[in-house]
C-alpha cells in the first residue's frame, strides 16, 4: 500500500515499502504550470544539475560516484501531467542487501541526490555556462531528432495545431528558440525561485523502513528555505476550431494521425469506460482498428489509438501507403461508428477489461512503473485509487462504453506524405 | 527437475530437459502478479542455409521473420491475439539474427495461456492465400524501417563491414526475397527449427515449476523430432571490406555507428567471460565513467545520444558504438587513439575495481525486469551458459585482459564507419 505524508510544507512523500525488488527507487520532482514562458527551462534543468557538483565537477566524476555505488543510475525526470509540468530527478540503486559486508547505498544515494540538487558546480553565483551551453545543445538535438521519429512528428504537428489553446499544445520540453535563449543566469535564478515556492512531489519504493527513507532525505529539506505556492487546479480541454494537415517529407511510408476530442478526463467518473472504449477501438492487437484496418484490409502496417486522460483527448496512428488515406481514414471513422453503434461483441469487452486489470495489478511488480504510476495519479486528479480503479473497470457495461464513443468527436488530422 | 540456489542473487533456478529434447527453465518469482514466459527458438534471420532429413534447403531472406508473423494464424480461422486477450493476456513475438521468441505476460489464468502459447508455436498451419496476405504487412514493417534513420545507419554499417556473414542481409529481408516466400517453404523452416530439441522454455513469476514442465509434456508430447542442421559458410577476415559508408536521410543531426569487428564468440564459460572482458573494455574506453567520454561530451564531439557497447550473435561479434556527431571521422580517431594509449599506460586497479563493481550492480538490477531476466536466460541458453553465473565470471575478470582486448580488436583495420548525413544542411 501506498503512504502519503506531508513532510515539510508543500512537500509530499509517497512511501511503498516492498521487499520484492533487488533495487529501490526515489524520485524528486519540482511540479510547475506548463507555460510557454518556462517549459524549456524547466526541461533543460535536470541535465545541467547532472554534470556535476563542487565535490564531483564534471561528468567523468559523477558517473565515477554512481560507479561507486554499485552502478546506481540519475536520470532526468520532465513529465507533463496535464496542465502540470514536473521537473527533477529518478534515483534507482541496488538494494542494500546485494551490498558488500558493512556497505550501504540507500544512505548515500540520497546524499548524492542533495549534492546535485543544491550543490551544484557554481561560477560567479550560476551554473557553470559550458554545462548549461552544452546540455542547450543535447536538449536541442533531442527535440530535433523527434523529426527522425516520423510517426512522433506527425502526432507533434498534430497536437500543435489541435490544441493551440490549451497547455497541451505546448511540447513536453519546450520549444527550440526558447532553449536557445536560456542563459545560464536566468536558468539559477528559475531555479532558485521554483525550489523555493514549487510544490514537492518525492516518492520511494524500497525495502527501507519509512522512517530511515526520511531520515536519509531530512538534509536536503533543511536545507531549503520555502514558501510553498499552491498550483491551479487541472483545467478541461479546451479545443480550437480543428484543421486537415497535410505535410510533404521524404519518407517512404506516409503516416496518419487523427486528433479526437471527447469530455471524459482522469478526473471524472467515466474514465474507466473511456479506456475500454480505447482498447476496444485501438488498443492493441485484438482492437477493432488493429483486426480491421491492419489485418482484414491489409492498409497498414500499425494503427493504434491512445487516450491521454488528463486532457480527454484520443489520437489515432497509421503507417499507410500514400494513396491510402481517404480509405484508411474512412475505415477508422467507420470503425469508431461501429463502436457508437454498439456493435461490440462480449469478447472485445472482456479482452478489453482484461487489458486493463492486468495493466492495472502490473503497476506493483516494477519499481518504475510504481513511481510513474503514483507520482503522476494524484498529480493528473485521478478520481479513483489504484483499487477503486480496479473496481470500477469490472463494473464497465456496454452501454456506458457505447455512450463515451458517442461523445467521441474529429477534431483535426494529419498526414505526412512523401515526396518532396 | 534440478533446483538450484543464487543465495547472491536471491534468485532459485528451476531446470529439466524433457524427453522430447525441449529445455525448461522457471525463476519462481513470489508475491509479484506478473508472469511471463519465452518460448524461444535456436533459429533468427540468418540460418537460411540448412539440411533436413539428409537434404539441403536455402530459404530466401527474411523467412524466420515471414514464419513468426505466420505462426499466429492457426487453422480454424482462430485467432490466437483475442484468445490470449480473452485470457487478460497480451502476446507478442520478436525475430533477432539469431533467435525467435514468443512470449506472453499474464496475471492471470497462467496455465491456459501456456497451453495456448506452446500450441500455436508447434502448429504450424499456413494457406496460399494467408501467406500472400501477410506480404502487404511485411512490406509496410519494411517500409517504417527504410524510414528509421537508426536502422538504416545499421544496415549500411554492417554491408560495409562484412563481406559474408548473413548479418549484411535485414532481418525483415528486402521487398524481393519475400516475394519468394510460400507455405512449403514456411512449413519447412518449422520443421527444422521448431523441433523441442532446438527450442527453450523460459518463465518467470509466481508459478509451479512442476506444473510448467507438466504442461510442456502434455502439449508437446515425448517423441524427440529431427532438428535441421544449419549451414554456416561464414568465415570473415578480420578486415572490413569498406572502411566507411555514408548516405543521406531526413535527420536532424548527422549521426553514425562505428564498429570494430570482433572473432565469433564460442560457447560455454570461455565465451561468457570473453563477452563480459569485452563489455567491460568497452566501458573503459567508451563509456560513461571513461576519460574519452568526457573529453568527446566536453568537446561537443558526442552528447548525450552517444553509447555503445559489444554485440555478439551467431558467427560474428563487434565492438559497436552510435550516437550523434557533427564529427564521427573524429570521433574514430579519439577512440583509436584512447585504446592506443590504455595499451601502452594499462588500466588504473581502482577505474577497474570500480567498473566491475558497478557492471555487477547494474547486472543484479536489471533481475527485477522479468523481460531482460527471460531474455537474458534464453540468450545464454543458447551459448550453453547459466546466466546467473554472472557474479563468479566478473569475479574471475581481470585488468590485464581487458586491456588485451582493447589491443587486439581496436585497430584501424578492423574499423568501419556508417555515417548519416541531412538531406540538407539545416533547412527544411
Amino acid at each position: 500500500m501506498m503512504k502519503t505524508t506531508t513532510i515539510a510544507p508543500g512537500v509530499t512523500l509517497r512511501y511503498v515499502r516492498d521487499t520484492r525488488f533487488k533495487q529501490g527507487g526515489f524520485s524528486f520532482q519540482l511540479v510547475r504550470p506548463m507555460v510557454r514562458e518556462e517549459a524549456a527551462k524547466n526541461a533543460l534543468l535536470p541535465a545541467v544539475l547532472l554534470r556535476g557538483t563542487r565535490k564531483s565537477p564534471d561528468l567523468r566524476a559523477v558517473t565515477q560516484r554512481l560507479d561507486e555505488l554499485y552502478g546506481a543510475a540519475v536520470s532526468p525526470l520532465v513529465r507533463r501531467v496535464g496542465d502540470y509540468q514536473t521537473t527533477g530527478l529518478y534515483c534507482s540503486f541496488m538494494d542494500d542487501r546485494f551490498a558488500l559486508p558493512g556497505d550501504r547505498v540507500l544512505q548515500p544515494m540520497l546524499e548524492f541526490l542533495r549534492e546535485l540538487l543544491l550543490d551544484s558546480l557554481l561560477e560567479n553565483g550560476a551554473f557553470a555556462p559550458d554545462f548549461v551551453e552544452s546540455e542547450k545543445k543535447n536538449l536541442i538535438s533531442t527535440i530535433e531528432s523527434d523529426r527522425n521519429d516520423k510517426r512522433l512528428y506527425a502526432m507533434q504537428r498534430l497536437l500543435r495545431t489541435m490544441c493551440a489553446a490549451d497547455s497541451f499544445g505546448i511540447p513536453r520540453l519546450g520549444e527550440i528558440e526558447d532553449v536557445a535563449a536560456i542563459t545560464p543566469e536566468a536558468l539559477t535564478k528559475h531555479y532558485r525561485e521554483i525550489l523555493r515556492t514549487s510544490p514537492m512531489e518525492l516518492f520511494y519504493v524500497g525495502s527501507a523502513a519509512e522512517e530511515q527513507v526520511i531520515s536519509a532525505i531530512r538534509p536536503l529539506l533543511d536545507a531549503l528555505e520555502r514558501t510553498p505556492e499552491p498550483l491551479p487546479p487541472q483545467t478541461a480541454f479546451a479545443p480550437g476550431p480543428g484543421e486537415d494537415l497535410t505535410e510533404t517529407m521524404d519518407v517512404a511510408q506516409g503516416k496518419l494521425c487523427m486528433g479526437f476530442t471527447t469530455p471524459f478526463t482522469n478526473r471524472c467518473k467515466e474514465l474507466p469506460a473511456m479506456q475500454m472504449l480505447n482498447v476496444i477501438f485501438g488498443g492493441g492487437m485484438t482492437s477493432k482498428l488493429f483486426q480491421n484496418v491492419r489485418e482484414k484490409m491489409s492498409l497498414c502496417y500499425s494503427i493504434d489509438s491512445a487516450f491521454y486522460g488528463t486532457k480527454g483527448i484520443l489520437l489515432v496512428n497509421a503507417g499507410i501507403d500514400f494513396d491510402r488515406e481517404a480509405i484508411t481514414r474512412q475505415e477508422i471513422l467507420r470503425q469508431l461508428q461501429a463502436c457508437r453503434d454498439g456493435e461490440i461483441t462480449q469478447g472485445e469487452m472482456t479482452a478489453a477489461r482484461e487489458a486493463l486489470l492486468s495493466s492495472l495489478r502490473s503497476v506493483q511488480d516494477s519499481p518504475g512503473s510504481m513511481e510513474n504510476y503514483y507520482s503522476t495519479a494524484a498529480l493528473s486528479g485521478l478520481a479513483f485509487s489504484r483499487e477503486g480503479y480496479m473496481e470500477a473497470v469490472e463494473q464497465v457495461t456496454l452501454e456506458d462504453v457505447v455512450k463515451c464513443a458517442n461523445a467521441v468527436q474529429l477534431n483535426s488530422t494529419c498526414f505526412l506524405k512523401g515526396g518532396k | 527437475m534440478t533446483r538450484t540456489e543464487y543465495p547472491e542473487l536471491d534468485e532459485v533456478l528451476y531446470h529439466q530437459t524433457l524427453s522430447n529434447g525441449l529445455t525448461v527453465c522457471v525463476v519462481p518469482r513470489k508475491g509479484f502478479t506478473k508472469r511471463l514466459a519465452y518460448f524461444v527458438t535456436d533459429y533468427g534471420s540468418i540460418h537460411t542455409q540448412y539440411s533436413l532429413d539428409g537434404k539441403n534447403h536455402q530459404a530466401p531472406a527474411g523467412v524466420a521473420h515471414y514464419l513468426e508473423h505466420k505462426m499466429f494464424d492457426l487453422p480454424g480461422s482462430r485467432d490466437v491475439s483475442a484468445e490470449f486477450a480473452a485470457l487478460g493476456a497480451s502476446t507478442n513475438a520478436f525475430t533477432s539474427y539469431d533467435m525467435t521468441a514468443y512470449y506472453f505476460s499474464c496475471t492471470e489464468n497462467f496455465d491456459e495461456c501456456l497451453r495456448l502459447l506452446l500450441e500455436f508455436v508447434s502448429t504450424p498451419y499456413f494457406t496460399e492465400e494467408s501467406v500472400e496476405k501477410e506480404r502487404g504487412i511485411i512490406d509496410q514493417e519494411i517500409g517504417m524501417n527504410e524510414d528509421a534513420p537508426d536502422s538504416v545507419v545499421f544496415e549500411n554499417l554492417v554491408q560495409a563491414m562484412y563481406a559474408r556473414h548473413p548479418i549484411r542481409v535485414p532481418i525483415l529481408g528486402t521487398g524481393e526475397t519475400i516475394r519468394q516466400i510460400t507455405p512449403e517453404v514456411l512449413y519447412s523452416c518449422h520443421r527444422a527449427f521448431y523441433a523441442p530439441g532446438n527450442m527453450l522454455l523460459c518463465v518467470v513469476g509466481d508459478v509451479e515449476p512442476e506444473t510448467v514442465v507438466q504442461i510442456a509434456e502434455e502439449q508437446l508430447g515425448c517423441e524427440a523430432l529431427p532438428v535441421g542442421k544449419k549451414q554456416k559458410g561464414w568465415a570473415e577476415p578480420m578486415t572490413c571490406p569498406r572502411p566507411e559508408i555514408t548516405a543521406k536521410m531526413e535527420v536532424a543531426m548527422p549521426m553514425f555507428n562505428l564498429a570494430f569487428k570482433c572473432e565469433p564468440l564460442g560457447t560455454g564459460d570461455g565465451a561468457i567471460r570473453e563477452e563480459m572482458v569485452a563489455d567491460l573494455a568497452a566501458e573503459a574506453l567508451f563509456g560513461e565513467s571513461s576519460e574519452l567520454y568526457l573529453k568527446l561530451y566536453e568537446e561537443g564531439l558526442i552528447d548525450s545520444s552517444f553509447g555503445g557497447g559489444f554485440e555478439t550473435i551467431d558467427g560474428c561479434a563487434m565492438l559497436l558504438c552510435s550516437g550523434d556527431s557533427e564529427d564521427a571521422r573524429a570521433v574514430r580517431e579519439a577512440i583509436l587513439a584512447q585504446a592506443e594509449k590504455l595499451t601502452r599506460e594499462g588500466l588504473p586497479e581502482e577505474d577497474y575495481l570500480r567498473m566491475k563493481r558497478s557492471a555487477l550492480g547494474r547486472r543484479i538490477r536489471g533481475l527485477d525486469s522479468f523481460d531482460a531476466t527471460c531474455f537474458r536466460i534464453c540468450a545464454y541458453h543458447f551459448s550453453d551458459f547459466d546466466y546467473f553465473r554472472f557474479p563468479e565470471v566478473y569475479r574471475q575478470i581481470t585488468a590485464e585482459e581487458i586491456i588485451a582486448f582493447l589491443a587486439r580488436v581496436v585497430k584501424r583495420e578492423r574499423c568501419c564507419l556508417s555515417i548519416m548525413e541531412p538531406v540538407c544542411e539545416g533547412g527544411e
